[in-house]
């Protein structure tokens, strides 16, 4: 048996898709729904901060958000792991679908970067100073990313479409 | 109940928003874009603001934080509008088949709560006293049952909506 034959007829992978349980399929998609919209929804929360809205807020707060940005993303990993094995050759044979993927690594390697380069100290041990000039290239690039991921996330459920769409 | 959902079907029909709908490709997928996209700006905004009042983190002002709230009225407006389209342009049931739905009642009847806990916020004056709070305060018990309520009607929301798609698992579930 293949490796990617192993890993959707899986125990975990087979009850995702085929138990009638409300846990099952359904429940994962909910999770999935849930992640997206707190990652998505903080994100743009800390990267219209950056670009001057809501400008009362210190900069130098915005880190309280990131662990809620990290639950979404981490809810999100669990349940796409589990939807993705669940339809593991379907989806991998669609191009919008690593398209997303792609953009997800695109988008949390600018969050770090991003942490590294604004969200720390200049001296060790020294107090934080949000440079916001230099912050908005990455709070751009992160709504740009995750929207995008948005969009090829839904795009995703409509092969047809995209193909349409795309010629591809 | 059946009588007054059919007559309401039967007058959101009238509006024919299922011909464009139909001849329109893209109408669900923007719709879907548009939606998803709501429900995320929605609960980045709304749900920032009952993490803080409930105390999940602190060290911003929920004065501060509510300079969001108006977003976050207009990302419910975008899904209203979109959600509306959806309904009323059900091309082959129509709007019948989504208003006799019960996880689309259930989100409804959600939708309805988390408007009447808003309004009671700041109709009771918890909104005009948590905005009065520093960076660090605790919020009165009052407003934190109201966020509490609000987190989960909102998270509740997103979880009917995905099972209106998958209705039959509801009511298995719940034995019906």
């Amino acid at each position: 048996m293949g490796f990617l034959e192993a890993i959707e007829t899986s125990g975990i992978a087979t009850w995702v898709r085929e138990s009638p349980s409300i846990f099952a399929y359904t429940g994962v998609l909910s999770a999935h729904a849930i992640g997206l919209a707190i990652a998505v929804g903080v994100n743009t929360v800390i990267a219209l901060r950056l670009l001057g809205f809501a400008s009362d807020i210190r900069a130098e707060s915005l880190p309280r958000l990131f662990p809620f940005f990290y639950a979404g993303f981490t809810i999100n990993l669990i349940s796409g792991s589990m939807l993705l094995a669940a339809s593991l050759t379907t989806l991998l044979g669609r191009w919008i679908f690593l398209t997303k993927l792609a953009l997800i690594l695109l988008a949390m390697i600018n969050f770090e970067i991003m942490r590294m380069k604004i969200f720390r100290p200049a001296t060790a041990g020294g107090a934080l100073t949000v440079d916001e000039r230099a912050a908005r290239k990455f709070a751009w690039t992160a709504l740009i990313l995750w929207g995008l991921a948005v969009i090829t996330g839904r795009l995703t459920s409509y092969p047809t479409f995209v193909e349409a769409i795309f010629g591809f | 109940m059946d009588a007054f959902l059919q007559s309401l079907s039967n007058a959101i029909a009238t509006l024919n928003i299922d011909d464009p709908v139909s001849a329109w490709a893209w109408a669900w997928p923007v719709g879907e874009i548009l939606h998803f996209t709501g429900m995320a700006v929605l609960i980045g905004t709304i749900g920032i603001i009952d993490a803080r009042i409930l105390g999940l983190f602190k060290g911003i002002t929920i004065k501060s934080l509510e300079r969001y709230a108006w977003i976050g009225a207009v990302a419910f407006c975008v899904n209203a509008i979109t959600g509306f389209i959806f309904i009323a342009g059900n091309p082959i049931g129509g709007p019948i088949e989504y208003l006799a739905n019960l996880s689309l009642q259930l989100k409804m009847l959600l939708v309805l709560i988390a408007g009447i806990n808003l309004a009671l916020f700041y109709f009771t004056g918890l909104a005009k006293r948590t905005n009065e709070l520093g960076p660090n305060d605790s919020a009165p018990l009052g407003a934190k049952v109201v966020a509490g309520v609000s987190l989960f009607c909102w998270f509740g929301v997103i979880c009917f909506g995905r099972l209106i798609m998958y209705n039959d698992t509801l009511l298995w579930a719940l034995g019906l």
